[in-house]
C-alpha cells in the first residue's frame, strides 16, 4: 500500500508525475478508493468534512473524556465535525476494517495492540511516517519509545499509541507490616519469598501471590517480558526455546507453585475469586501482591478499600537486577483505515488525539491511563495520584517492555500462554519439548499468515 | 384458468411408469407438465434462494480454502496449504475437534435421556400439569445468550448464588466455566436447563402409544420396567432417533453458549486491552464453529483456514443429514 | 393437548370395585406413585424456575450487593429496571430487534408458504432431490458458508452494518419452515384441494383461500419458530451487524453489554430478564400454536 507514495514525492518531470498519478489512480481503483485525501493540501481549511471515529470506550467518564477532547479538536479545526462511534470491540473493528461505504470509520482507536501486525501488514490502516514526516514530526522524540514499538510492523508505523498501560506490582501494606516485610520484592527470589512469608496457612484466607497464568492480567508475556526476552530471531522465526528466559521463568515458578500447595490448590483458589472488575481479590484483601495495569489505582479508590496499599516497579529476574524499574507496557492504538475517503482530515484529527499535550493530559487524568508522549509524561498538569507514579515511571523507563507486533495477530503470544498454562497443569511436563513445539507452532501461525 | 383438468386421477406412481402403456398418457402428461410449471413458479423464490444462499456460497467455500485471502488484498492460490496448515499444524484445529465430538457424544446423550425422563413425568403429573409443563418448559424460550450470561452468573464460583448454597449445605463447590474439567459439563447443565423441545417432542410420541398395548403387557403381568421396555422403547423408537440426529447435527453448530460462556467467565472486559484467549478457561470451550469464527472474523484474518475448517463441518453435518433422511424415511415424508 | 395429557398407562379403575384387601392395595400403590411423581415433579420444577428466580432477584439488588453471599436483595432496588434504558444504545437494540423479528417473520412465512405447498403436492421429477435439498439446507451449520456470505453482503452488496443481511435471505425460504409447513400439508387430504379446483380455482387462489385456512396452526407455528429465532439469533449480528452498534440487536447488545458493565450484574441481569420477556410473552399467547409446531417437527414426519 505504499504505492500513493511516489505522487507526493513528486518534484520531478511533468512525466514522472503524469505517471506516478495514473499508478496512484490505478491502485485506487483497484482498492476502491481514491487516495487523493492523504496528498491533498494539508485538507484542513477547505470544504467542511464529517470524519467517523470508532473507540472502544463506554463508560460515563470516558465518554465525557473523549467527547471532551474531540470538542476540542473541532474548535481547532471548524470545518472538520467528529462523528464518534463509540464501545467498539477488536472484532468488530477486523470486520468494519474490510466493509466499504458510508459506515466503515475514517479513524479508529483500538485497545488490541495485537491487531497492528495484521493492519500493518495488510495494509488496512496507512502508513503514517509520511505524514509525520511532512508534518515534522519525529516520532522518536515525541512518544515514548516501548509504545511507539508496538504500534509498528517491521518499520510500518500504521498506528500511534493513544495513552497507554503499563504494569507494576500491587501490595497491601497492611499485610506487609504484619509479616514483617519492609519493602516491595524487586527480585522473582525476594516475591517468590515474600509471597511464601504473606501467606496465612493454606492461603484461602490470605494468599502471598498468585503465580497461576491465568490470573487475572497475569500471563507468560508480562512475567517473562522482565527478563527482557527476544521473541524472533534476525530472519523472524521463533526464539522462544533458544531464548533463556522461557524455562528459567516456567522453573520459577513452578517452584512458587509447590511451596504455595500445589497447582490442584492454587486453581481451586484462583476459580473461586470473584471477577477481575467486579470483585479483584487484591481488592478483597484475599491477596497481598498482584501484577495489574495502573487503572487498578482508580478501581481500588473507587472500592474505598480497608486496608492501606502501595505500588512499585514489578520485581525482576535476578540476574536482570539492574533493570528494576521497568515494567510491560501496552495500550490504545489509533489508526487511518486506507479506504477512508477523509485522510487528510482523520490524520489531523489523529495527530491531535495523539501529539497534543492538553488533550493527553486530560484524556489521561479523566481515565487514569498513562499518557503516551514524552511531553504528556513529563507534565506538570497531570493530577495522577502518587500510588500512579510508579506506572508513569515505568512508562519513562528505557528498559520497560513489549510484545511485538506479528501480523497473524500476535499468534506467539497465545501459543506461549497455552504453553505456560499445560505446564503449570502438569499437561505438558517437559519444558524443553513443550518450547520447541511452541517454536513450531509459532513459525507455521506466520508462515500461514505471511503466503501471498 | 378456470377450465383445467377436472379428471386429477390419484396417482401415487411416478408419472412415468405409466406414461408409455397407458391410454390417458397424453392428458396425464400434459398434466404434469403443468404441475411442474406450476410447481416451478411455486418453488422459484426458493429455488433463487438456495442458488444464492446455499449452492454459491458452498462453493465459493472451496474455492476460497484454496486461497491465501486475508479480506483485504486480493486473494491467491496456495494450493493445500490451507488444508495441511489446518489438519497438521494449527494448535487449535484439533481441540476444537475434541471438544465438538465431545459436546456431540455427552450432551446429545444426556439430553435425550433426559428429555425423555421429563417427557415421561409430565405425561405421568395429573395435578396441576399445565403448570409443570409451562415450568419445564420455559427455560428452553430463554435466548441463548441471555440464558449463558444468567448461568455464568449463577455458577460464578466465588460469586454466584449457586456456589454460595453449596457452600452452605457443605457441598463441594466446582470451578464451573472457570474450570477446564467443569466448563463443558456446565454447558451441558445449561442444555439441560433447555430441555423444552426434546419434552414437548417426547410428550406427544408418548401418548402416542396405543394405550391398548399397555393394557395387554399389563395383562401379561408385565411390570413398569418391561412396559417401558417391550412397549414404550420400540414405538417411540423413531423420535429417539430423530432426536439424537438433529442433536448432533445442532451440536455440530454448537456456537453461542460456548463463545459467552468463556468470554464471561474469564471476566474480560472489552475494554482493558488485554488479550483474551478463546476457548477459556484452557480452551475447553473451543468449538468448530468458533473456529471459523476465530479464524475469519476475529484476530488472523485468514479466510483461506477459514474455509476449510467449515468444509471439514459440512462434511460431518452432511454425514449425519444423510443418516437421517435414510434412517428415518419419514423425514422425506415419501407417501 | 391438555385434555389427553390425563391419559393413565395404569391399568382403569373407574368401575366401584369390591371392598378387597387387592384394591385397598392398588388404591396405596397408586396413591404412592402420586406422591412420587409429584415430588419429581417439584424437584425438576425448582430446577428449572430457580435460576429466573435467582436472576430475579439479583436484578433487583444494589451493585454492592449482587455479588454477595446474599440470595435475598436487601434493598428492592427498583430503578434497576429504568436506569438500564439509561445505557446508551440500549433502545435503540430494541428497535433494531423488533425489526428483524417481524420483517424476518413476515418474509419467511410469505416465501416459505409456497414452496412448502410446491413440495407437498405436486408431483414432478426433481421432487425428491428438491426435499433433499431442503432438508439439506436445514441442517447446514451456518459456521459453513458465513465467510463467502459476509464478502458477498460487505464486498459486492455493500450492506454490512444494516439488517438487510439478516433479512432479505429470508424473503427466499426458510428451509426449516419449508419443511415444517410441508409436513403439515401432508395430513391434508388430497380431496379438499382437488374439491376446490373443481370450483374453478386456479392454484393459487386455491392456496390462498382453502389452503391457508387449513394450515393456520403450522402457519403459525413457523412465524413464532421465526420470531423466536430473529430474536435469539446471535450468531448473524455478530457478524453482520457488529461494525455498526448503532444496528446491533438485543441479543448481540447483551453480550456487548455484559462486556462493558460487568461490574455491575445487577444491571446486567435486568438486562438479561428484559430481553427474556418477550419471547416468553409471546409464548404465553400462543402456547397452542408453539407446542403444536413442535410436535410437528419431530412426530408427524
Amino acid at each position: 500500500m505504499s504505492i500513493a507514495q511516489p505522487a507526493r514525492r513528486g518534484r520531478r518531470t511533468a512525466a514522472a508525475l503524469a505517471v506516478a498519478a495514473s499508478l496512484a489512480l490505478t491502485a485506487a481503483a483497484c482498492t476502491g478508493q481514491p487516495n487523493s485525501g492523504a496528498q491533498g493540501s494539508t485538507g484542513s481549511t477547505d470544504k467542511p468534512v464529517t470524519i467517523t471515529f470508532w473507540h472502544g470506550w463506554s463508560q460515563p467518564n470516558e465518554l465525557a473524556a473523549i467527547n471532551a477532547n474531540i470538542a476540542g479538536f473541532e474548535k481547532l479545526h471548524p470545518n472538520i465535525k467528529v462523528n464518534a462511534v463509540k464501545a467498539v470491540s477488536a472484532d468488530t473493528i477486523t470486520q468494519g476494517m474490510r466493509a466499504t461505504g458510508a459506515n466503515a470509520p475514517d479513524v479508529v482507536s483500538d485497545f488490541s495492540t495485537t491487531d497492528v501486525g495484521k493492519f500493518c501488514s495488510t495494509g488496512a490502516w496507512i502508513d503514517l511516517n509520511p505524514l509525520m514526516e511532512k508534518d515534522k514530526i519525529d516520532p522518536k522524540t515525541v512518544f515514548s519509545p516501548a509504545m511507539l514499538d508496538y504500534t509498528q510492523y517491521k518499520g510500518d508505523q500504521c498506528s500511534l499509541p493513544l495513552l497507554g498501560d503499563a504494569y507494576g506490582l500491587y501490595y497491601n501494606v497492611d499485610m506487609f507490616k504484619a509479616a514483617g516485610i519492609s519493602s516491595p520484592p524487586k527480585t522473582y527470589s525476594e516475591l517468590a519469598a515474600d509471597a511464601v512469608k504473606l501467606t496465612k496457612g493454606d492461603g484461602s484466607q490470605q494468599l502471598g501471590f498468585m503465580p497461576l497464568w491465568d490470573y487475572y492480567e497475569q500471563n507468560t508475556g508480562y512475567l517473562g517480558g522482565q527478563y527482557g526476552p527476544t521473541y524472533f530471531t534476525a530472519d523472524g522465526k521463533s526464539n522462544l526455546a533458544a531464548d533463556p528466559t522461557w524455562p528459567a521463568l516456567f522453573a520459577w515458578q513452578k517452584d512458587l507453585i509447590g511451596k504455595l500447595g500445589g497447582y490442584t490448590h492454587l486453581e481451586k483458589l484462583r476459580t473461586g475469586y470473584g471477577d477481575e472488575f467486579a470483585a479483584n481479590a487484591f481488592d478483597k484483601g484475599k491477596v497481598a501482591m498482584q501484577l495489574d495495569g495502573e487503572w487498578r489505582v482508580a478501581n481500588l479508590q473507587q472500592d474505598k478499600v480497608s486496608f492501606n496499599w502501595a505500588t512499585a516497579p514489578f520485581p525482576v529476574p535476578d540476574n536482570e537486577a539492574s533493570s528494576y524499574g521497568r515494567g510491560f507496557q501496552t495500550g490504545t492504538v489509533i489508526g487511518i483505515n486506507r479506504n477512508s475517503q477523509k485522510q487528510a482530515a482523520a490524520w489531523d484529527f489523529v495527530k491531535y488525539m495523539t501529539t497534543n499535550t492538553d488533550a493527553l493530559v486530560t484524556f489521561a487524568n479523566a481515565i487514569d491511563n498513562v499518557p503516551s508522549t514524552i511531553a504528556a509524561l513529563g507534565s506538570p498538569d497531570l493530577k495522577l495520584p502518587s500510588t500512579f507514579q510508579t506506572f508513569l515511571n515505568v512508562a519513562k523507563n528505557p528498559n520497560s517492555v513489549t510484545q511485538p507486533a506479528t501480523p497473524d495477530g500476535d499468534g506467539y503470544v497465545t501459543i506461549l500462554q497455552n504453553l505456560g498454562l499445560d505446564l503449570q497443569s502438569g499437561k505438558q511436563t517437559d519444558v524443553m519439548a513443550g518450547l520447541k513445539k511452541a517454536d513450531t507452532d509459532v513459525d507455521n501461525s506466520l508462515a500461514q499468515a505471511g503466503t501471498q | 384458468m378456470s377450465s383445467t383438468t377436472a379428471e386429477t386421477g390419484p396417482s401415487p406412481t411416478p408419472p412415468k411408469a405409466r406414461a408409455g402403456k397407458s391410454p390417458v398418457a397424453p392428458a396425464l402428461r400434459r398434466k404434469h407438465r403443468r404441475e411442474l410449471r406450476v410447481a416451478l413458479a411455486f418453488l422459484s423464490p426458493w429455488l433463487i434462494g438456495f442458488a444464492i444462499f446455499f449452492a454459491y456460497p458452498l462453493i465459493s467455500t472451496v474455492y476460497f480454502s484454496f486461497m491465501h485471502y486475508d479480506g483485504y488484498n486480493p486473494p491467491s492460490f496456495v494450493g493445500l496449504k490451507n488444508w495441511t496448515y489446518i489438519l497438521s499444524e494449527n494448535p487449535y484445529f484439533w481441540t476444537a475437534m475434541r471438544n465438538t465430538l465431545w459436546l456431540v457424544v455427552v450432551m446429545v446423550t444426556l439430553r435425550v435421556i433426559f428429555g425423555l425422563g421429563i417427557g415421561m413425568l409430565i405425561t405421568k403429573i395429573k395435578t396441576g400439569a399445565g403448570f409443570f409443563r409451562t415450568a419445564f418448559y420455559l427455560p428452553y424460550l430463554a435466548p441463548p445468550v441471555a440464558a449463558t450470561i444468567g448461568f455464568a452468573f449463577l455458577l460464578n464460583p466465588g460469586t454466584g448464588p449457586v456456589n454460595h448454597l453449596l457452600g452452605k449445605l457443605g457441598l463441594p463447590q466446582p470451578g464451573w466455566f472457570n474450570d477446564p474439567n467443569w466448563s463443558k459439563p456446565s454447558l451441558v447443565l445449561l442444555a439441560l436447563w433447555g430441555i423444552g423441545d426434546l419434552m414437548v417432542i417426547f410428550m406427544a410420541a408418548l401418548l402416542d402409544v396405543p394405550t391398548e398395548q399397555y393394557e395387554a403387557a399389563s395383562l401379561d403381568g408385565a411390570g413398569p420396567f418391561q412396559r417401558f421396555r417391550y412397549v414404550t422403547l420400540p414405538n417411540i423408537m423413531p423420535i429417539i432417533m430423530f432426536a439424537v440426529v438433529t442433536g448432533v447435527i445442532q451440536t455440530l453448530q454448537y456456537y453461542t453458549q460456548a463463545m459467552v460462556a468463556g468470554q464471561v467467565a474469564s471476566g474480560t472486559l472489552s475494554g482493558s486491552g488485554q488479550n483474551y484467549f478463546p476457548g477459556y478457561p484452557g480452551g475447553s470451550t473451543w468449538t468448530v464453529p468458533q473456529l471459523v469464527y476465530n479464524l475469519g472474523f476475529q484476530s488472523n484474518d485468514d479466510i483461506g483456514a477459514a474455509c476449510v475448517v467449515s468444509l471439514v463441518l459440512f462434511v460431518l453435518a452432511m454425514a449425519f443429514t444423510s443418516l437421517l433422511m435414510r434412517r428415518r424415511a419419514g423425514l422425506m415424508g415419501d407417501d | 393437548m391438555s385434555d389427553t395429557l390425563t391419559l393413565d398407562s395404569a391399568p382403569s379403575t373407574s368401575a366401584p370395585a369390591p371392598r378387597t384387601a387387592a384394591h385397598r392395595r392398588a388404591v396405596r400403590q397408586r396413591r404412592l406413585n402420586w406422591i412420587a411423581v409429584h415430588s419429581l415433579g417439584i424437584a425438576a420444577a425448582l430446577f428449572f424456575l430457580l435460576p429466573f428466580v435467582f436472576l430475579f432477584l439479583t436484578s433487583l439488588m444494589s451493585d454492592d450487593q449482587s455479588l454477595s453471599a446474599n440470595l435475598w436483595p436487601q434493598h428492592w432496588v427498583w430503578s434497576n429496571y429504568v436506569n438500564v434504558f439509561k445505557v446508551p444504545g440500549f433502545t435503540d437494540w430494541w428497535k433494531n430487534s423488533i425489526e428483524y423479528s417481524v420483517l424476518g417473520t413476515v418474509l419467511t412465512v410469505a416465501s416459505s408458504i409456497p414452496a412448502a405447498y410446491a413440495l407437498a403436492k405436486f408431483r414432478f421429477p426433481g421432487r425428491r432431490v428438491a426435499m433433499m435439498a431442503v432438508i439439506s439446507m436445514m441442517m447446514l451449520p451456518p459456521q459453513v458458508i458465513i465467510v463467502p456470505m459476509y464478502l458477498l453482503w460487505t464486498n459486492q452488496l455493500h450492506l454490512t452494518g444494516t439488517i438487510w443481511p439478516l433479512v432479505i435471505p429470508m424473503a427466499f425460504g426458510d428451509a426449516f419452515s419449508i419443511f415444517l409447513l410441508r409436513q403439515f400439508l401432508l395430513t391434508i387430504p388430497k380431496e379438499y384441494l382437488d374439491a376446490a379446483k373443481v370450483d374453478g380455482c386456479g392454484e393459487f387462489t386455491t392456496l390462498r383461500r382453502v389452503v391457508l385456512p387449513m394450515i393456520k396452526p403450522a402457519v403459525s407455528a413457523v412465524a413464532l419458530f421465526q420470531f423466536f429465532y430473529c430474536w435469539n439469533d446471535f450468531f448473524g449480528p455478530q457478524i453482520y451487524l457488529a461494525q455498526n452498534p448503532g444496528a446491533w440487536t438485543v441479543s448481540y447488545g447483551l453480550q456487548t453489554f455484559h462486556s462493558a458493565h460487568h461490574t455491575d450484574w445487577n444491571l446486567t441481569m435486568a438486562a438479561t430478564l428484559l430481553v427474556m420477556a418477550p419471547v416468553i410473552i409471546v409464548f404465553f399467547f400462543a402456547q397452542k400454536a408453539f407446542i403444536e409446531g413442535v410436535t410437528l417437527t419431530g412426530v408427524k414426519g
